[in-house]
């Protein structure tokens, strides 16, 4: 199900960050502190912000959005109420897409353990993008303007439907670069577990309904593919 | 005099001819100075082999011409421009002359003279000045007690072996214990010497005869040696014999401690040293500059490039911290220049590029001005804690910025997107799975293969071609056809299995070689 509203417990200089990412891909966003000085730095901001506790009572959340529909961002400073948040959320709703922060590698470990599906190691990241610039600066720089910016090239997943003509098909059998001028980076075998795996990895998947392709192209290229795996076009 | 000295200290190839020796005998970082110590080191040890060999062989002519006139001139050449180099007289002259012309006097040729005369006296008195002398002695062989001195050849060592010089400065930190001891020993062997002395010798069976015996015997008994060859006889004797056994064990213990705690004491400067000296043979280096939980994973990160990382930190706890780790790390503070003058980094030879790490905007500016200050073309990176100070590290010098909440947005932003998506991307950067992304520099020759290997059945479908990074637009190419031409010096993003990759690169290679 497509998610359609988020909750961002904390509001931090992450949390802060995190809210003017995210806005735009949200028709409903709710920002839950835990303190009044988070309270009233958010009114600041001009955002509304519910206080909340870490008690087990969590009927604003089940007033305010439909949980399947909900993503969670998990943005409190302190490493331990974040562990406690995420145990606390899953603990009674088994279906929710929580995203966490985590300051180092060790939080990590704890935050995934505690139920997060997506985890965001603070220190980790740093590291790894300080030393990517420094090891590999093109492909850096070349994957950041892809992922981050606002530049021609982007990256782009698209579900396979049936009334598609790559249903039914091997990977190999269609090439991407040539005939849509994308570069085809990973598939979702749903045959082969939930989990993508890289095209490039030799193996020549068959594709099904439901499968997802992963692809970096210019955008029109990838709304053409992504019109062609939905069966929009032949 | 003066128009002498003028010219002289502004004729360049008398100032060189000078540096390069000054280079050459005074200056450890000379890269060519270790092989003139090397140098002197065997003559010294081939001139004391001489000696031994002499004492029962008949030396040829050519060993002795050898041994006592090429390697005393030698040592004489040496000495002599040891002299030249300590003190610059045209300098002296020039500073004379302007100081006098300052206070309106006439030049007084005789001051500028006696300046320097009495440097080069301070040089010449020196103990390491002496000892040069002494090794040059053996040219007049022909008195016999000059042989011998060849032997002073041996403390010449001192000039050459940094160890041995090292040892000297730890020891002539403890000049005033060492001295006091030396002055109760003396005592000591002075009193017992003239006791044993009057007490044995008028003793016939006692061996104890004369003042030297009864010297030779303290001496033997104090450093608790006791040959046994002399001992005392009388009942007076044994028991001076026992007050000296009893001060020696004292002479010897607080020798002992004297010279661990001189160590002791230096231990830290040693090490200091010797890391200092480990930088300066490194060819190449990232410089990190503030040590902490970032910093460890950063060089995590950058071990895989197998290149090695310096750590300068001012805080000696998180210095601890590092070297634990196995860190290289300095206890240096990166915001002053004090510090690069003492480590006495290359910036331009040694570094590839500087890391600000600290846990402070204010500090990492302060390190970017005061590397800017030393370099202006060095790399230099850092975290930025605050994003409202990302213009103030951007004026002060530095090339990129890193900001985590930033990245954490960014990441936010995709993650609630496209979510697949950046479980691929994490894994492509993150060479954590067999699959990476990474760059093919495209060397001469390679232009042409480049497309043709890819072709290949082991290449073809399997290695992915991102694009190509242009070197002479500095524009990236996506997904570039045959058609579009491959220059010298881009880079070609590849995806790929990192063994595939490896091996493609090998065979790029081979071919253009071929």
């Amino acid at each position: 199900m497509k998610q359609t509203c988020a909750a961002v417990f904390g509001y931090n200089s992450y949390s802060k960050e995190v809210i003017k990412n995210i806005k735009d891909n949200y028709d409903n966003i709710g920002i839950f502190v835990l303190s009044d000085e988070e309270l009233v730095l958010a009114h600041h901001d001009g955002l509304m912000a519910e206080k909340f506790d870490l008690s087990d009572d969590w009927k604003s959340i089940e007033e305010r959005f439909d949980v399947e529909a909900l993503v969670v961002f998990c943005t409190l400073k302190d490493d331990a109420q974040n562990v406690f948040l995420i145990i606390s959320l899953r603990s009674i709703f088994d279906k929710l897409s929580i995203v966490a922060l985590a300051q180092n590698n060790e939080s990590m470990l704890k935050v995934k353990s505690a139920g997060a599906n997506k985890v965001m190691p603070i220190l980790q990241i740093a590291a790894s993008v300080i030393g990517d610039i420094l090891v590999k600066p093109i492909v850096t720089s070349v994957l950041h303007d892809v992922l981050y910016e606002d530049s021609d090239l982007s990256i782009m997943e698209m579900i396979v439907s049936s009334s598609s003509a790559l249903c039914g098909t091997h990977l190999y059998d269609t090439h991407f670069k040539r005939d849509f001028d994308v570069v085809l980076l990973a598939i979702v075998d749903h045959e082969m577990g939930a989990t993508f795996s890289f095209a490039s990895h030799g193996h020549n998947h068959h594709i099904d309904t439901g499968d997802v392709l992963v692809a970096i192209g210019y955008k029109e290229k990838l709304e053409h593919l992504k019109r062609y795996a939905q069966g929009e076009i032949s | 005099m003066v128009a002498a000295a003028f010219f002289l200290h502004a004729y360049q190839p008398y100032q060189k001819l000078k540096t390069f020796f000054y280079n050459f005998l005074e200056n450890p970082h000379y890269q060519y100075k270790k092989y003139f110590d090397f140098f002197m080191m065997g003559l010294i040890f081939l001139s004391v082999y001489i000696l031994i060999y002499s004492v029962k062989n008949e030396l040829s002519n050519q060993w002795l011409v050898f041994n006592n006139y090429a390697i005393s001139l030698i040592f004489l050449t040496e000495y002599f421009l040891r002299i030249w180099i300590y003190s610059d007289n045209s300098k002296i002259i020039i500073d004379q002359y302007e100081h006098d012309l300052f206070m309106h006097r006439s030049f007084s040729s005789t001051v500028a003279l006696k300046a320097i005369i009495k440097q080069k006296i301070k040089f010449m008195t020196s103990p390491m000045a002496i000892v040069d002398v002494l090794a040059i002695m053996p040219f007049f062989h022909e008195f016999r007690i000059f042989r011998i001195f060849v032997l002073f050849r041996v403390l010449k060592l001192f000039r050459y072996a940094k160890s041995l010089r090292r040892l000297i400065s730890i020891l002539s930190s403890k000049k005033f214990e060492i001295l006091t001891l030396a002055v109760f020993a003396a005592i000591m062997i002075m009193i017992s010497s003239v006791l044993i002395y009057v007490m044995e010798a008028n003793n016939l069976e006692s061996k104890i005869n004369t003042l030297p015996d009864a010297l030779y015997w303290s001496v033997v008994t104090i450093f608790t040696v006791g040959y046994g060859d002399i001992v005392p006889v009388t009942s007076e004797g044994r028991a001076v014999a026992m007050l000296i056994i009893v001060s020696g064990i004292a002479v010897i213990s607080v020798a002992t401690s004297i010279v661990v705690s001189a160590f002791t004491e230096k231990l830290d400067e040693i090490k200091t040293e010797r890391l200092i000296d480990e930088v300066s043979r490194l060819e190449r280096f990232y410089l990190i500059c503030g040590y902490s939980a970032l910093t460890h994973e950063v060089i995590r990160k950058l071990h895989k490039r197998d290149l090695p990382i310096v750590v300068l930190e001012k805080d000696l706890a998180l210095v601890a911290v590092a070297r634990a780790q196995g860190f290289l790390a300095l206890e240096y503070d990166s915001a002053s220049l004090e510090t690069y003058h003492t480590v006495k980094i290359h910036f331009e030879k040694q570094v590839e590029a500087i890391i600000l790490l600290h846990e402070s905007d204010v500090l990492n500016i302060y390190a970017a001005l005061t590397i800017r200050e030393l370099t202006k073309t060095i790399p230099l990176f850092s975290i930025l804690h605050s994003i409202e100070n990302r213009k103030k590290l951007t004026l002060a010098g530095i090339h990129s910025i890193v900001n985590t909440h930033e990245l954490v947005g960014l990441m936010s932003k995709i993650i609630s997107s496209q979510p697949v998506a950046f479980d691929v991307m994490h894994a492509l950067r993150s060479e954590e799975t067999p699959t990476v992304i990474d760059e093919v520099r495209l060397d001469i020759g390679m232009e042409e293969k480049f497309y043709e290997l890819l072709h290949e059945p082991l290449f073809y479908k399997r290695l992915s071609v991102l694009g190509i990074y242009k070197f002479s637009t500095q524009a990236f190419l996506f997904n570039p056809s045959q058609l579009e031409g491959i220059e010298v010096g881009d880079v070609a993003i590849i995806v790929a299995n990192r063994s595939l990759i490896n091996e493609f690169r090998t065979k790029l290679h081979r071919r253009v070689r071929r």
